[in-house]
């Protein structure tokens, strides 16, 4: 037995006395201090290890190891005991029913709630977000969309025109126009964004509101991947029960069109006063990219096939979190905006 | 439009209910929007059978009879009819029935007559609503069994309103519904047989087309000797079904034909035409036309009339004249069935706001060859219901018949288009039950000929579409979402926006949504503008509202003023939003821009003393700190500055990476004074291009410190007027070795020192060496060093 072990040996027997005797945080420190620290037995000890002999060098390890373990083990034991002892003790407990103190929490509001999980949803499905102008000229938001030239929607009634000619955009169709211009297919987008209607505010109507409008153009795209997106959409917003429905519809930038429905997602499709009895809500409108629309941004339409849908965003958040009129959405009453 | 079923069930077989009628519809394009029942027989009235009839004991013409009803009821009931006699079969309303009158609400109770009880009404026809029958009750079969609810055998009407889209103007009819019921139910769709007269007169004054190029075709011929009067019961009801008001029978006829074929017609008192005549023109410039409604109307070239031979007596397919309609007194008529070109309707009825059923039909185009079918049909039952003679032959003119569309179809192609497998013989009995024309079919495709009344069919992706619709929507198979990607997520503004709005979020504040259009207090509230910055619409809603909102400031102060007149006075807001400005030396016409707002108290959920600090100058500037530390934005300052929009000396602009990027600071006085709040209100503006484009990423891992740290306090008194920076500055410039921080922790005044014109502040150095840890005593050298010079040149006391 060489020195060092005897070191070792002596002071885990002094080590177990202090531990049994030290109760409070201060001796339990002093113990750490004196035989762990920096400046203590240990740290000391292993300097001394080089000198030790190779034939005991294995044996001295051993005992250095075992006895450093011991006192962390003694140090343990005796913060244990001492926790317990009044001194770790309040002497008042806090009422705990007075507030925390709260850090503040901000609130994204209704629209962007919602458009931003439509969003989200969509790039799930391989969409890329794409944007546009909100004044907008004739062409991109009427012409190229292969309305008609005396459709109402142009008039002077239903759109806001400028001096110029250019007008707010009454749609995020433009959009699709503008990518499908710039880019050759395949085209995958959605455009969320404000859209513009000439239309008195009340519960369901304001000058503007905002939409997300999808549009996919490759070759062989058919309306069983438009309905497998709309489904994959109504399930992700609205829960894995809600199916749904597409009725033929007309709209002049797509044929065949469709209007979708999605199945009420408070009744389960039974009825109720959400979706008027019916047990579908209806949604909005979607369909296969008319052949001349794909002219007129120079696709070929016997080469390349799309669909495009869009939803009003608003409508959503309406249906969503069951507001009963749209003019709340732009009052910004905190009380309101706190809700979610 | 208003379908009535039982007018619908004139041409096609209805072998289903009304909710699955309904449901076909909606799902075949012909959306179901209402559905309402009509007319028919109260619940309530059921089969009674008179067991006995006995003189009322006082009364003279009334009886007293006990009526068998069936389930071993008999009820004693008092009746005024004459043909109250025993073993006769009528229809009892029981107590509790409810009738709908033109009154109103009109129920049966238990009553005495004459002071003998009566338990329930028998019932006349008139009173069942089913014919104007009221001479006595109505005898029913005498097999019926007692009981049975009369409801069940005499089904009142239900009218159906439906939406039709613009594009199938066919639907706007009941024959052009039952066609495609007839498709829907696989059931036949039969016209009414229509025979005429012949007639040999021949007018070929009657009629003129000079406006060639807007009324393709123009039938009109002439009955005469008509006795013009109430129409039929029959003709009525029809009309009725439909919301339609009965005028009189040649009216009526010809409102009719309309409803049933989709066809417009107008009758003309032939007498008031001079010269006998109708001419198709465009009016002169400045001419006037009385219409129908009293309306006085002055006309252009723009407009078609209907001319006699002196005057406009009508405004082509939109609304008749005046003094050429049908009355009382009429007895020859002029009968018009007539094609007009759409646009040139559409035009005439938006600019005068005129909207009538006949208009509503020309302006979606009507049936080339529906023209004469209807022309006939309107004759056949004018002659059957007021009368009269044929006094011309039918008067045809027009400039040929327009070729139909021919439509190669490839079944592969829709096959594709529609993702639904469809056989080939399906497609072509599709289209043969639509009643378009199939030839040449082949393996691979056919050829479609689309009949005049369905101008919407051209092309094979039409095609695709009414072999979607029939077959069935819901016949599309569920696929796997497939697609191909087209770009980088990276690439698209919303993330970099979303991800702005993050963080702006996670600062506490709450997002708000403005309208764009703004008013022109609202715009100029940005003093950044002037008038002739802004962009205006040419036709506002009102014209208060008429700009595009050049910042978000006008807006948010709304928002603001709201909030607090309706007692939320604890405020923290933002907004980002897109803004214009038509200047284009100012600002690029649409830019995204980021305001915040903030007033009231910090944090009004705690108590004691926290609960009573409110916002302040400092809050807005480390809100904006810290949004710059979230959006990795580091070379930034803060330059005093002066604007309208803040309180003189309470303002300062933000620079980032040498550009402005907006200003902060407390709102004008000349906004918020009159606002019923005790706190003040803090703006901040700040451009969102200049936020994302200084956003360079978070940059590279720094090594964490391997040694400790030492630091120091040093606390002085300063002159007032020193800022915080030129003292940092000082200290950057003494270049004290191994410095890693400075930190402000006081600044005081009291009255004293403000009164000597002095502060006093406090600071921690905090020195660390990256290779050793630093003694004391090298730590005591330059502290000492750096108060020796804080003393001598900045001219600080030490304490």
């Amino acid at each position: 037995m060489n020195a060092i072990i005897e070191k070792i040996n002596r002071a885990l027997a002094e080590a177990e006395t202090r531990a049994a005797a030290a109760t409070d945080k201060a001796a339990i420190e002093q113990l750490r201090i004196d035989y762990l620290g920096r400046n203590g037995l240990f740290p000391a000890l292993s300097k001394e290890m080089g000198s030790v002999p190779a034939e005991e060098r294995k044996e001295t390890g051993r005992a250095f190891n075992a006895g450093r373990t011991r006192i962390q083990e003694l140090i343990d034991g005796a913060m244990e005991r001492s926790g317990s002892t009044a001194a770790d003790s309040v002497t008042e407990r806090p009422d705990l029913t007075l507030p925390g103190r709260r850090r503040m929490t901000g609130h994204k509001h209704p629209i962007t709630m919602v458009a931003d999980e439509c969003v989200a949803v969509f790039r799930r499905m391989g969409f890329i977000v794409a944007d546009g102008p909100e004044i907008e000229d004739v062409f991109h938001n009427f012409d190229a969309l292969n309305t008609p030239q005396d459709h109402p929607s142009r008039d002077e009634q239903d759109t806001f025109y400028f001096p110029d000619g250019r007008i707010l955009r009454t749609q995020t169709s433009p959009v699709q126009i503008r990518v499908m211009e710039s880019h050759e297919p395949p085209v995958r987008i959605v455009a969320p964004g404000r859209v513009f209607r000439r239309d008195t505010p009340d519960a369901t109507h304001g000058m503007n509101f905002h939409q997300i409008e999808g549009l996919y153009i490759d070759r062989n795209v058919s309306m069983a991947d438009l309905k497998s997106v709309l489904q994959t959409f109504a399930t992700e917003m609205f829960g894995s029960g809600v199916k749904i429905r597409l009725r033929p519809h007309f709209f002049p930038f797509t044929e065949p069109s469709v209007e979708y429905d999605f199945s009420c997602h408070m009744c389960g499709g039974k009825g109720c006063p959400v979706c008027k009895n019916s047990g579908y809500i209806e949604i909005a409108g979607a369909g296969m990219v008319d052949p001349a629309v794909l002219r007129n941004v120079g696709y070929d339409p016997e080469v390349w096939s799309g669909y495009a849908f869009g939803m009003g965003i608003e409508r959503l958040a309406m249906l969503r979190y069951r507001i009963p009129d749209l003019r709340y959405l732009y009052e910004n009453d905190v009380r309101f905006l706190e809700q979610f | 439009m208003d379908i009535s079923r039982k007018w619908l069930a004139d041409y096609v077989t209805i072998d289903c209910d009304v909710a699955t009628l309904c449901d076909r519809l909606t799902m075949a394009g012909i959306e179901v929007e209402a559905v309402e029942s009509a007319g028919g027989v109260p619940a309530g009235v059921v089969v009674g059978r008179i067991l006995e009839r006995k003189a009322h004991p006082d009364s003279d013409h009334m009886s007293v009879c006990r009526v068998d009803v069936g389930g071993g009821e008999v009820l004693q009931i008092v009746c005024g009819a004459p043909n109250c006699d025993a073993g006769n079969v009528v229809p009892v309303a029981k107590i509790g029935t409810v009738f709908q009158t033109p009154e109103g609400e009109f129920k049966i109770k238990k009553s005495k007559l004459r002071g003998v009880e009566s338990f329930g009404m028998m019932c006349s026809e008139r009173e069942l609503g089913l014919s104007d029958n009221h001479e006595g009750l109505m005898i029913l079969d005498p097999e019926l069994e007692p009981g049975t609810p009369v409801d069940r055998l005499f089904p009142g009407d239900v009218r159906i309103e439906v939406e039709v889209t613009p594009n199938r103007p066919d639907w706007l009819s009941m024959w052009g519904i039952a066609r495609d019921v007839s498709c829907l139910l696989d059931t036949e769709a039969k016209l009414p047989e229509v025979v005429v007269p012949e007639c040999d007169t021949v007018l070929p004054q009657l009629v003129t087309i000079e406006a060639t190029d807007l009324c393709p075709r123009y039938i009109g011929r002439v009955v005469r000797n008509v006795k013009v009067g109430p129409s039929p019961a029959w003709l009525r009801e029809r009309l009725e079904s439909i919301g339609l008001r009965s005028i009189n029978n040649v009216v009526d006829v010809t409102n009719f034909v309309m409803m049933e074929l989709g066809q417009p017609l107008h009758a003309f008192d032939l007498k008031r035409l001079s010269g006998e005549r109708v001419i198709v023109r465009r009016a002169a410039e400045g001419e006037k036309i009385t219409l129908l409604d009293g309306r006085e109307v002055e006309l252009g070239t723009r407009h078609l009339v209907i001319a006699d031979a002196e005057k406009p007596m009508a405004l082509a397919g939109v609304m008749g004249g005046e003094f050429s309609g049908v009355s009382d007194e009429t007895t020859d008529i002029l009968l018009e069935s007539a094609v007009f070109f759409s646009s040139n309707i559409r035009a005439t009825s938006r600019e005068l706001g005129i909207s009538t059923d006949a208009s509503y039909r020309y302006e979606r185009g009507v049936d080339y060859d529906m023209a004469e079918l209807a022309s006939d049909r309107a004759l056949q039952l004018i002659l059957a219901t007021a009368g009269g003679e044929l006094g011309s032959a039918r008067m045809d003119v027009n400039g040929g018949r327009p070729a139909e569309k021919v439509i190669p179809c490839r079944f592969d192609r829709i096959r594709s288009l529609i993702g639904t497998e469809v056989s080939n013989e399906r497609m072509v009995e599709i289209f043969r039950k639509l009643h378009l024309k199939v030839d040449e079919i082949t393996g691979t495709g056919c050829v479609v000929t689309a009949p005049l009344f369905r101008l919407d069919l051209e092309r094979e992706a039409d095609l695709a579409e009414e072999v979607a619709r029939i077959n069935g929507l819901d016949r599309i198979p569920a696929v796997a979402v497939t697609g191909k990607m087209c770009g980088s997520i990276r690439e698209d503004s919303y993330a970099r926006l979303q991800a702005l709005r993050d963080k702006v979020i996670s600062l506490g504040l709450f997002e708000c949504m403005h309208y764009s259009v703004v008013t022109l207090k609202s715009a100029l509230s940005d003093s950044r503008f002037e008038r002739g910055d802004l962009i205006e619409l040419k036709n506002p809603i009102s014209p208060e509202i008429s700009l595009l909102r050049p910042g978000l400031l006008g807006e948010m102060l709304g928002t603001l003023e709201r909030n607090i007149s309706r007692r939320n006075l604890n405020l923290q807001l933002f907004e980002i939003g897109r803004v214009f400005c038509g200047n284009p030396e100012k600002f690029p016409e649409e830019r995204y821009e980021l305001c915040i707002a903030l007033s009231g108290l910090r944090h009004p959920e705690r108590f004691s003393a926290e609960r009573r600090e409110a916002y302040d100058f400092y809050d807005l500037k480390g809100l904006l700190e810290s949004l710059f530390e979230l959006a990795n934005i580091k070379r930034y300052k803060f330059v005093p500055a002066d604007d309208p929009r803040f309180r003189k000396g309470c303002a300062a602009e933000v620079v980032i990476e040498g550009k402005t990027a907006g200003m902060f600071g407390e709102a004008a006085g000349k906004f918020t004074d009159s606002w019923r709040t005790p706190y003040a209100v803090f703006i901040a503006q700040l451009s969102v291009d200049v936020l994302l484009g200084a956003d360079h990423g978070a940059g590279h891992y720094r090594a964490l410190p391997q040694y400790p740290a030492t630091s120091r306090d040093v606390a002085f008194l300063a002159p007032a007027g020193l800022e915080h920076a030129e003292i940092l500055d000082f200290v950057r410039r003494c270049k004290l070795p191994d410095l890693e921080s400075v930190q402000l922790f006081d600044v005081f005044v009291d009255d004293k020192l403000r009164a000597a014109g002095k502060k006093s502040m406090a600071y921690e150095f905090v020195f660390r060496n990256a290779a050793r840890t630093l003694t004391d005593a090298e730590v005591n050298e330059r502290i000492e060093k750096l108060r020796g010079r804080l003393a001598a040149e900045l001219k600080l006391e030490l304490r």
